[in-house]
């Protein structure tokens, strides 16, 4: 074995060349974890969303919340439904809720849409981690509203005394900011479920009822009783597979960042073998000496292809920590489901990780392949006479 | 140009190296490019929609607002107005897929009319006006699916409580840049299958309450103007009309009407801009790299060229334009490969119904070669400067 | 401008600075070089020969004292300004030829004529010529490492002659050839020097080389020592 030492070295002799190879892999890294950070918050979210007792209860046969509406008559026989969990007062954990997808303007002057949804007391237990983190939590009847946190950054008029507006007749006044463990909520305006009923004309609907079951076998009974009743035409959707099936954005983002690291690490391996066969060409005599102080062919492949990888590997380390500062980075675009607003935190996690590390691992090997089989194939006796 | 031969030659004298440059210029090229036409794409169909004089009409709420069948027949009774049809987005899945591509309950006596960039065989609009379950679908959609006239198409609900049997009455073409993969089938079909859901429901009234999926809602209305100049203030003519309506509407131009939808994509949009800025950045380290190692291995050939005469100018130029060759080659390849490939090949297919269409606009390709340009002289710069100021009897002497 | 003084230096000084150590190489030399001498320059290892060179053949500046070439005060030149005159007065010989590798016999020949604004066709007539001139007429296509080290070196002196320069400089120019190579590169030497009157200076370690040339200065630690008082075996005059 050639020892790694020798590799170090050389690296460092040539510390410009190394340098550029490595700023360029890391940036070539970097750039390809973005997406995949943000896929990585997004189904923290939506994981975060699920609590294993939960049904969302949805017109049968549509696909969310936001398209399921029915009757408000049978949601108030859900919520009647035995087996549902009771919070410490006795009050049934279960809530009807309504959503409303209108028009806003951001600060920066452009529009999108944004969720209100109406909900009910229980809701806020329905929701991991449910915190008012400014103000105060709206009061019914009195068209206010909350607002999460990360929208109320982007939103004209989404800050606490602010008024939004959606079209004419509907506009609440902000009271309070919350947060809710990054789950879905965090993309949500909330105000009370019958201001919200009343001021779209929906009185008499529901866009969903959210419960929580008391133990497993309650769930269950539960979900048979929803499902079954033909008089209802209703679907109770566990939480857990129905916010997996919610990420639409994230098969659009993973795609998206799968295509970005793929091509990436082509292109990135052609660098790292471009500064390989340097080396190997600038060090061919070297080369010659090794296999003459008796060092094998294999030595000779192990140790360029060591050298690559460490080269490879300085920049796949600085290219992930590199993206530490973007923890800080939350998005807001659209969510392909319902077309409203969405916000997405970059989130470090094993696919960023394991993205940076097969990337690093292709171009370290890829790249260092040829140059390395081209170092094996040298003729010892040219090798030693060049210059 | 006299030392085109020196230059070409040297571009060429470690043909690994230019090779591995070049293809690591035309990859990442090739990602930057369909990550800008994505957006750019959009644009440039939005804004190529101009020259048709269409307004669309809205809830001033957004999409969940109810926009009254009855409010079409006021506004093709306005001035101006050519032509106007419902345009109600239905989302109903195909075999179980969600969303697999647009679908519009339309009115089927203008809407080609008001679409008028698409054509279709006389006979198939006249069998489609005939048939109230009938549908026309794009051409491409047709291709994809394996689909033909007189096939049916099963659509089952999502947004709505109703399904659609509709069966293919005829096909419609148009430009590779317009959306060929629509499904177009009357609006009455549709509204009269809300109608029957409604009245077969328990409490027909409480269903109805939900306002944008109960029956006689248009969705939007898109409206052909008579001409350019009466858009703007037909626009605010509608608006006006219906303000003090139960729904009151927001009127815009079909551009501007598009444009919402690439505002909704928010900060995507400059995420997917920032990673092409890395991208750039890292060619740049890796093309300067590249050009640093072929020049370190020349010092004594700059030496002996400026030895001859070879001015600092013209020495720079040389490496200059070696540098800028290569990424060029690499920008020729990346972009407008990209864009002959998706020119030739209908990307879009394979997107799963996402992207209805998908090319590589001009401007974009053009773009491209700009940046492998700006990458080749940004990254020769370095080098180059180096060897034009380089010593020439240090030069020399490295050889001895 | 006079006839007979070609070359003249000055008191010429040459230090190089190496950290903040001053190395005085040359030291108050003056030299007179007549038009058409053919001029070797013997001396040990860093005696300096080779810096001489590269001052009269406008590579390098004086420290102090005039470096005069054909009437031209070389100190009065911009850079600019004194690689064009190099691209016009001076051919370059080197001990290692240093051919382009990627260009052929002829490019590589046509080379400083790229400099100049002849035309296309009169650039390949004065190739051909000076490629005539050293006997590889029929080489013009050959690339570098196709040609024996004799050939590279004769098209590099057609290289250097191709522009028709005043003066020429050699700088060990059979330094790496074997001894019949080396017999016909100054044989070529000596007929460019009595045929075409070319002012040759040429740098050598090798005695038989020196012997070809119409005179033969010695150089020791930066100063010229007169032939006859090196054979005195006196130390270096002071």
């Amino acid at each position: 074995m050639v020892p790694l030492k020798y590799n170090v070295r050389n690296l460092r002799v040539r510390w410009k060349t190394t340098m550029m190879t490595v700023l360029g892999t890391a940036l070539v890294v970097w750039s390809s974890c973005i997406l995949f950070g943000l896929v990585q918050g997004l189904e923290y979210s939506l994981k975060a969303s699920g609590e294993p007792f939960d049904l969302i209860v949805v017109r049968k046969g549509s696909s969310n919340e936001n398209t399921g509406g029915f009757d408000a008559v049978k949601a108030d026989d859900i919520l009647n439904l035995p087996g549902i969990a009771r919070d410490d007062q006795g009050r049934p954990i279960a809530a009807k809720e309504t959503l409303n997808i209108p028009v806003a303007e951001r600060a920066n002057g452009t529009r999108t849409n944004v969720i209100i949804r109406g909900v009910q007391p229980a809701s806020r237990l329905l929701r991991p981690d449910f915190k008012i983190v400014e103000g105060q939590d709206f009061q019914p009847g009195k068209g206010e509203c909350i607002v999460s946190r990360n929208l109320s950054r982007i939103f004209k008029g989404a800050q606490i005394g602010g008024l939004l507006q959606f079209g004419e007749k509907e506009q609440y006044r902000v009271v309070g900011i919350f947060t809710a463990g990054g789950s879905a909520a965090e993309s949500e305006v909330w105000a009370d479920f019958t201001d919200v009923q009343r001021n779209t004309g929906r009185t008499g609907t529901v866009s969903c009822v959210q419960l929580r079951a008391a133990s497993p076998q309650d769930l269950d009974a539960l979900k048979k009783t929803i499902d079954g009743d033909t008089q209802f035409r209703l679907e109770a959707k566990n939480e857990i597979e129905y916010y997996a099936s919610q990420n639409t954005s994230g098969a659009f983002l993973k795609a998206a960042g799968t295509l970005i690291a793929v091509l990436l690490t082509f292109g990135a391996m052609f660098a790292a073998a471009n500064t390989m066969f340097a080396a190997v060409k600038s060090r061919t005599r070297e080369i010659g000496t090794m296999r003459a102080l008796g060092f094998s062919q294999f030595d000779i492949l192990v140790s360029f292809l060591s050298e690559s990888l460490i080269l490879c590997f300085l920049g796949g380390a600085l290219g992930v920590l590199a993206t530490l500062p973007l923890s800080a980075l939350t998005i807001e675009t659209s969510n392909f489901n319902t077309f409203a607003a969405m916000t997405i935190s970059f989130r470090f996690g094993p696919l960023v990780l394991g993205t940076a590390i097969i990337m690093t691992l292709l171009m370290g090997v890829f790249g260092g392949m040829f140059p390395a089989i081209r170092a094996v194939r040298l003729d010892v006796i040219r090798a030693l006479r060049e210059l | 140009m006299k030392y085109f031969t020196y230059i070409l030659r040297n571009v060429r004298r470690n043909p690994i190296r230019s090779m591995l440059t070049i293809a690591s210029m035309s990859i990442s090229l090739f990602l930057m490019m369909i990550l800008l036409s994505f957006f750019a794409m959009n644009d440039e169909s939005t804004s190529a929609a101009r020259i048709y004089n269409r307004i669309v009409v809205m809830n001033a709420n957004g999409f969940a607002g109810m926009l009254p069948i009855s409010d079409l027949a006021q506004i093709r009774e306005m001035d101006g107005v050519l032509a106007a049809t419902p345009f109600s987005w239905y989302g109903g899945k195909y075999k179980d897929e969600q969303m697999p591509f647009a679908q519009f309950g339309i009115d089927a006596d203008t809407i080609f009319t008001i679409l008028d960039e698409y054509t279709v065989p006389k006979d198939q609009l006249e069998d489609f006006k005939k048939n109230k379950d009938g549908c026309i679908i794009g051409r491409k959609l047709a291709e994809d699916r394996n689909l033909k006239v007189g096939d049916p198409l099963p659509l089952k609900g999502d947004l709505f409580p109703v399904d659609l049997d509709l069966s293919i009455r005829g096909i419609y073409d148009g430009d590779i840049n317009r959306d060929l993969r629509m499904c177009f089938f009357h609006w009455e079909y549709f509204d009269e299958a809300l109608k029957r859901t409604a009245m077969a429901g328990a409490s027909s009234t409480s269903l109805a309450g939900d306002s944008g999926r109960r029956s006689g809602n248009a969705g939007t209305i898109f409206v052909k103007c008579k001409s350019a100049d009466v858009m703007a203030p037909l626009s605010s003519k509608i608006d006006d009309h219906f303000r003090n309506s139960d729904n009151p509407t927001r009127t815009q131009t079909e551009e501007a009407f598009g444009k919402m939808f690439v505002e909704m994509m928010g900060d995507l949009k400059n995420t997917i801009y920032w990673i092409g800025g890395a991208v750039v950045i890292s060619l740049l380290f890796v093309a300067g790299n590249a050009m640093a190692m072929a020049m370190r291995e020349r010092t004594t050939e700059v030496a002996v060229l400026k030895a001859i005469g070879f001015g600092k100018p013209l020495v720079l130029f040389l490496i200059l334009a070696e540098a800028v060759i290569v990424a060029g080659l690499g920008g020729v390849l990346g972009s407008l490969g990209c864009k002959a490939l998706c020119d030739f090949v209908d990307v879009a297919r394979y997107s799963g119904g996402f992207l209805p269409f998908f090319y590589v606009p001009w401007n974009i390709a053009l773009t491209g070669l700009a940046v492998s340009f700006f990458i080749g002289l940004a990254s020769g710069l370095a080098p180059a400067l180096l060897a034009a100021n380089s010593s020439v009897i240090n030069g020399l002497r490295k050889v001895v | 401008m006079s006839q007979t003084a070609s070359i003249e230096l000055q008191g010429v000084d040459k230090e190089y600075r190496r950290d903040d150590f001053k190395i005085p190489v040359l030291t108050g030399l003056d030299l007179t070089v007549a038009e058409g001498e053919f001029l070797a320059l013997m001396g040990p290892s860093g005696s300096g020969k080779t810096t001489l060179l590269n001052l009269i053949a406008g590579l390098d500046r004086s420290t102090r004292g005039k470096v005069i070439v054909h009437g031209q005060d070389l100190g009065d030149l911009s850079e600019a300004e004194i690689t064009r005159w190099r691209a016009h007065n001076v051919g370059f010989i080197f001990q290692t030829y240093n051919l382009i590798p990627v260009l052929t016999a002829f490019e590589n020949v046509e080379l400083p004529l790229l400099l100049t604004s002849l035309s296309k066709r009169k650039r390949r007539d004065n190739v051909m010529t000076a490629l005539k001139v050293v006997g590889l007429k029929d080489r013009e296509h050959h690339y570098p490492r196709q040609l024996s080290g004799g050939q590279e070196q004769r098209v590099a002196i057609a290289r250097a002659i191709v522009t028709d320069p005043y003066l020429l400089v050699a700088d060990e120019p059979t330094g790496d050839l074997d001894r019949t190579s080396a017999g016909e590169i100054l044989d070529l030497l000596e007929q460019l020097n009595q045929e075409f009157q070319k002012t040759i200076l040429m740098v050598t370690h090798d005695p038989l080389a020196a012997e070809r040339a119409s005179r033969t200065l010695h150089l020791d630690k930066g100063q010229l020592v007169d032939d006859k008082v090196r054979e005195a075996r006196v130390p270096a005059a002071s």
